[in-house]
């Protein structure tokens, strides 16, 4: 299964949101819609799940159009929201009997799934009276209540407290464990970076970065190294690096306990440590940089400041 | 199909499970009925009714039975003349020496009123606060003028017997109405009207809080996501508009019941409101009730233009005042005349047919080509606002803020398609 979404473009009025939005995710892995308030996330996952039309593009699934409601799709909208006044199970089991499940059926994927989030005590609450969290995981419920094989979440983690983000990801791996393809939008660069192979970065309606977070991680980290030590600080190092190896490198960043250098050419990192080592430094760490996901958001996000 | 019955379904449970809708649909049901059985196990209470209408025919006829006090002052002069008179009315009277005391009699309440007679050709009546119900000052009127002709019989030369005679002469009265008896059909279709226009009022108001409610608790996003909009719409609607048939026919049906079983003790007094023949009930059902659905999907399109629940009623108003202008047609074409050129136009427009063709088909002369037609514009009607409505419902899905303006919507909507 291969959802591929070719130059979305949305205008509100006069102003474009989406300029050209365009990317793929195959079944089995999780995409990571990234991007800061208002990039344009939700839009295209509202577009995606055709709540709005968009003005240009299409999507795909497996080369031919898209409808979402023709397929079994889990959708956690940015906006949640359900029925305050009725039980949780009454709602589950309707929303599951829209979407094609039998009474039975709804009935038993209500009990599975709030057992599973550990929410079952509630099942016959008015959902009013649930607490926001309790309220968030009977929407997670309702989202895989139909076993979906296309799992859309809207900022999935907003609202949880640690443990249960913790459960939300456990469920999340779980399904992608299964083979179902999830998408995924957040600002949370620590949650996407866990269980997301491909990310899409979006800034002010574009996106900006994209591709295997893996190869994007290296891409990132090329010609750079991560230095320290303990034996002096670390800004007389990183002066002394400058000052001794000129030639070789550059110093890109000063961190608290080390430094991140950019090497000058190809082989530099070799004769680096060679020479460093004969000079007698006491090094405590030396490797190549992997920057955080967090790092390649700020730097691409951050710069159409 | 299948997921507009499950949420026709689901709406329908909303309405069944709300504890004052149930509660009130018993407890009108049980006055109904109430009203309608308790008098006939009263012994003699319908009898005794009898009883009184016929003392107070009797009255009328001139035998005295005293209860009332009202004062008069005569002028001396024509005492004994006014005396005689007097004792032909069955009124307790109350002598006064002059005006004044019987003015200030009738304004300490002493009497009810009362009567100035300065000559037998006229009279002054005074009254403190006349109610709307006062009859005195016609009654003296009538009596007055009856008693004059009598006096002036007598002075012809006709004895008191023969007056009485002429009095009594009686033609024998039949009557045979070839078209529709409006006089009896009166409150049996103002009833059933009326009951359209509760229901419109109070369960249009209702669709529409249903149809706004999912957009106020952000439920629209998942279910427009799930489910068919059409489905959605119409099965918001129509949940509705059958739970207020729904409880009109439990109301008005338990008043038809307890009335068919006590008929033969009320001697068939209530038929004027409860003996509705057949092709009445189909064409209300045909008219009233499509009209109802109409006004219900126009409610439920208007649901679909705002996102907060407390914009409803300033919404609705419009609508409101085009259903209550229809209302009122119908009501004045039944007691002025319901074949009137406005009533025939009212009977063909969409938004007034249901009132002024069922009026016009209980009361006066109707073809049958004009009802087929103005029943199948009614039909149109409905299929069209319908998928209006599910169009608006669809299109502002996601519009959170004011109301959409009707125009804007319509230019968008065709624009998508």
């Amino acid at each position: 299964m291969k959802l591929e979404v070719q130059n979305l473009r949305k205008s509100f009025g006069d102003k474009e949101i989406l300029h050209g939005i365009s990317f793929q995710v195959s079944g089995g892995a999780a995409l990571g819609l990234l991007g800061r308030n208002g990039a344009g996330k939700t839009t295209t996952i509202r577009i995606l799940m055709d709540v709005f039309k968009g003005d240009e593009g299409q999507i795909l699934l497996d080369g031919e159009r898209f409808e979402p409601l023709h397929h079994q799709i889990g959708y956690l909208p940015e906006e949640r929201g359900l029925y305050p006044k009725k039980t949780v199970s009454e709602q589950l089991i309707y929303l599951g009997m829209l979407r094609g499940l039998t009474k039975k059926d709804a009935k038993e994927a209500t009990k599975k799934w709030l057992e599973r989030l550990g929410v079952q005590e509630y099942e016959n609450r008015k959902l009013e009276t649930l607490s926001k969290g309790n309220q968030q995981k009977v929407q997670l419920a309702q989202t895989l209540l139909c076993d979906p094989e296309i799992i859309i979440l809207d900022e999935p983690f907003s609202g949880l407290d640690p443990v249960n983000a913790q459960v939300l990801k456990d469920v999340i791996k779980e399904q992608i464990d299964v083979g179902k393809l999830v998408i995924f939008s957040s600002h949370q660069m620590s949650y996407v970076e866990e269980f997301c192979q491909e990310i899409v970065i979006m800034n002010q309606g574009k996106i900006v970065l994209s591709g295997n977070l893996n190869e994007i991680q290296r891409e990132y980290g090329k010609d750079r190294l991560v230095l320290s030590t303990s034996k002096e600080s670390i800004l007389d190092f990183a002066k002394r690096l400058e000052e001794t190896y000129m030639d070789l490198l550059e110093v890109e960043k000063i961190g608290k306990d080390h430094i991140i250098i950019r090497t000058k050419m190809v082989g530099a990192k070799e004769e680096i440590l060679q020479r460093l080592l004969e000079q007698g430094v006491d090094l405590d760490y030396f490797g190549l940089y992997i920057p955080s996901l967090n790092d390649i958001f700020v730097e691409k996000a951050g710069d159409a400041k | 199909m299948k997921q507009f019955i499950t949420v026709l379904k689901f709406e329908l449970d909303n309405y069944f499970k709300n504890k004052s809708f149930m509660i009130t649909t018993g407890i009108l049901a049980l006055i109904l009925c109430g009203v309608i059985i308790v008098p006939t196990l009263i012994p003699g209470l319908l009898g005794n009714q009898n009883k009184e209408k016929q003392s107070a025919t009797q009255s009328t006829e001139g035998e005295k039975t005293k209860q009332d006090v009202l004062g008069i002052f005569v002028q001396k002069e024509i005492k004994e003349q006014a005396d005689k008179f007097l004792q032909t009315m069955p009124i307790d009277w109350k002598e006064f020496e002059s005006e004044k005391e019987l003015e200030k009699a009738i304004e300490e309440e002493k009497v009810e009123a009362g009567f100035v007679l300065k000559t037998m050709d006229g009279f002054t009546y005074i009254v403190n606060n006349r109610s709307i119900n006062d009859s005195w000052s016609s009654l003296f009127e009538q009596q007055l003028g009856q008693w004059k002709k009598e006096q002036y019989l007598l002075s012809k030369g006709l004895t008191s017997e023969q007056i009485v005679e002429s009095e009594n002469v009686s033609v024998e009265k039949q009557e045979r109405i070839l078209g529709k008896d409006s006089a009896s059909n009166y409150w049996y279709t103002y009833i059933l009207i009326f009951a359209i226009y509760f229901l419109i009022i109070f369960y249009g108001q209702m669709i529409a809080v249903s149809v706004t409610n999912e957009k106020s608790n952000r439920a629209i996003e998942i279910l427009v996501t799930s489910v068919n909009p059409n489905s959605l719409i119409f099965g918001k609607v129509l949940a509705g508009a059958l739970a207020g048939i729904i409880q009109m026919f439990v109301i008005v049906g338990s008043g038809l019941i307890s009335y068919h079983l006590v008929q033969d003790q009320w001697g068939g007094k209530l038929d004027f409101l409860f003996d509705i023949p057949i092709y009445i009930w189909v064409s209300y059902i045909c008219f009233g009730i499509l009209s109802y659905l109409l006004y219900a999907l126009l409610f439920g399109a208007l649901g679909a233009m705002v996102s907060k629940t407390e914009d409803i009623s300033k919404s609705a108003t419009p609508l409101m005042l085009v259903y209550i202008a229809s209302f009122f047609i119908s009501i004045f074409g039944m007691q002025s005349f319901s074949d009137s050129i406005m009533m025939k136009v009212a009977s063909f427009i969409p938004f007034t047919s249901g009132n002024a063709m069922f009026v016009r088909i209980c009361m006066g002369k109707v073809a049958i080509w004009e009802v087929i037609l103005s029943f199948l514009l009614l039909v149109v009607s409905c299929v069209f606002v319908g998928i209006f409505a599910a169009k608006l419902f669809r299109y502002g899905t996601l519009h959170y803020g004011n109301p959409i303006k009707l125009r804007k919507a319509w230019k968008n909507i065709k624009e998508q398609n």
